[in-house]
């Protein structure tokens, strides 16, 4: 089954775009909500802890470098717990991908096309989701690859079209907030690299180069935390903190400011290619770990023909998880970060410790 | 109705595509969980066109980590 490989390239971009994924389009209201004009310093604070997770990441990966992260559950915590640990994970993934789709669905109903029903949008973006599991990790990564050169085109005119129209009051004053700001960091992180642990699904035993894919790691967050700084600060500099915090979308109420000399206007829907494209590689990532999470746990040899049933599944799901719009703010805003940190802290520093007292009972049977 | 047809018609169109897959390859395990997916899949379609109260994960996990969330919550004010 682990016969596909992807390069070290294609794994730093599905980082990036992993990690980009919905944060993008969600996290600079909640961010100026907790902090106001200082969700930027949150933003730089988080990224500096991402560092010691993907760390943490790296880290487990190391005791069995050809395992996935389900295996790794079973090898470690043995047959049974490892099972039960790993279903958990299995349907926090599943949850998350029928949260994105949601998210997909709301957006879409909310912005841009009011009169369609969301089941519609959402049964077409599901479509798109399976199609992409179904044709494997090495479609995506290849997909990944012409995708990135279309993200960051349009996320280069986004940050030139908006220069003109910075007002640096806004941003002022510096560090007025104080504490809120580790809140900001906090939210940044759990939508920025939590979700991340996911990608222990691919890597490292999916990817061609260990060695080298374990340096861009880093590479990758550190570039896709500077694209959210800057789409963070420019957030906060042309709509203003207030205004932002307001907003269910801000950075979509940003691509609607663009405005060039009364000419080049009301080209956010262009700019929501960007959205598109970042959260169907978080959602095919969700999808996709689930997927093969649970052939592994259920040692099926092939994840195909669970791929249609557990999309249908998907798609009701997407229909239950938010009931309204405020339901899905306090979701987000309460549950959801203890819920990712969960399986992104809790699961990585349980495996860590069960290994370690293992190894160490170990060698005191040997010396006894 | 509309819905409960639309479910059904889904779950033929994923049965005439993955079954002939299935018998060629001659995979046992997998036919097990993709019948069991499909028919959980097919239940909760039909649960949610009639309206029925369905049990929302959303719910349980509300449930699980509200201490939790009311406790962080005072700690970073």
């Amino acid at each position: 089954m682990n016969t596909v490989k992807i390069s070290a390239r294609q794994f730093a971009l599905i980082v990036i775009f992993f990690s980009v994924g919905s944060t993008i389009l969600t996290i600079p209201g909640g961010m100026t909500q907790a902090a106001k004009q200082d969700a930027w310093i949150g933003a730089i604070l988080g990224t500096g802890i991402s560092f010691i997770l993907v760390f943490l990441y790296i880290t487990i990966t190391k005791m069995f470098p050809q395992l996935t992260l389900v295996e790794l559950n079973e090898k470690i915590l043995g047959k049974w717990i490892g099972r039960i640990v790993s279903l958990c994970f299995i349907f926090f993934a599943f949850y998350s991908s029928a949260l994105m789709l949601a998210d997909v669905g709301d957006f879409l109903t909310i912005q841009i096309l009011p009169e369609t029903p969301n089941a519609a949008l959402q049964i077409l973006f599901a479509i798109i989701v399976i199609m992409g599991v179904r044709l494997g990790l090495e479609t995506l990564a290849r997909s990944a690859e012409i995708l990135f050169i279309c993200f960051m085109v349009l996320f280069i005119i986004l940050v030139i079209t908006l220069l003109p129209k910075v007002e640096l009051e806004n941003i002022q004053p510096i560090f007025e907030s104080g504490k809120p700001i580790i809140k900001a960091a906090f939210l940044y992180i759990c939508y920025f690299s939590l979700p991340l642990v996911v990608l222990l699904m691919v890597f490292p035993a999916s990817v061609n180069q260990p060695k080298k894919a374990e340096k861009n790691f880093y590479i990758s967050i550190l570039i896709s935390g500077t694209i959210l700084l800057c789409l963070i600060i420019l957030t906060i500099l042309v709509v203003g903190s207030t205004l932002s915090a307001h907003q269910l979308y801000p950075s979509y109420a940003l691509a609607r400011m663009i405005n060039l000399e009364n000419f080049l206007q009301r080209i956010e829907a262009i700019m929501a290619a960007m959205w598109f494209i970042t959260l169907y590689f978080k959602m095919v990532f969700y999808f996709f770990a689930a997927v093969i999470g649970l052939a592994q746990t259920l040692k099926l040899n092939d994840y195909l023909p669970l791929t249609l049933p557990l999309g249908m599944i998907l798609v009701l799901l997407s229909l239950l998880v938010n009931p309204n719009t405020v339901a899905a703010e306090t979701f987000n805003t309460d549950i959801w970060p203890l819920l990712v940190s969960t399986y992104g802290l809790g699961l990585p520093i349980l495996l860590l410790a069960v290994q370690y007292s293992k190894k160490n009972f170990q060698r005191n049977k040997q010396q006894k | 109705m509309l819905g409960i047809a639309g479910v059904l018609v889904t779950a033929l169109i994923i049965v005439i595509k993955e079954v002939p897959y299935l018998k060629r390859k001659k995979l046992k395990r997998e036919a097990w969980a993709f019948s069991f997916l499909l028919l959980f899949a097919i239940g909760l379609g039909i649960a949610i066109s009639l309206q029925l109260n369905i049990p929302n994960p959303r719910n349980g996990l509300t449930t699980i980590y509200k201490p939790l969330s009311e406790l962080l919550k005072y700690w970073i004010k």
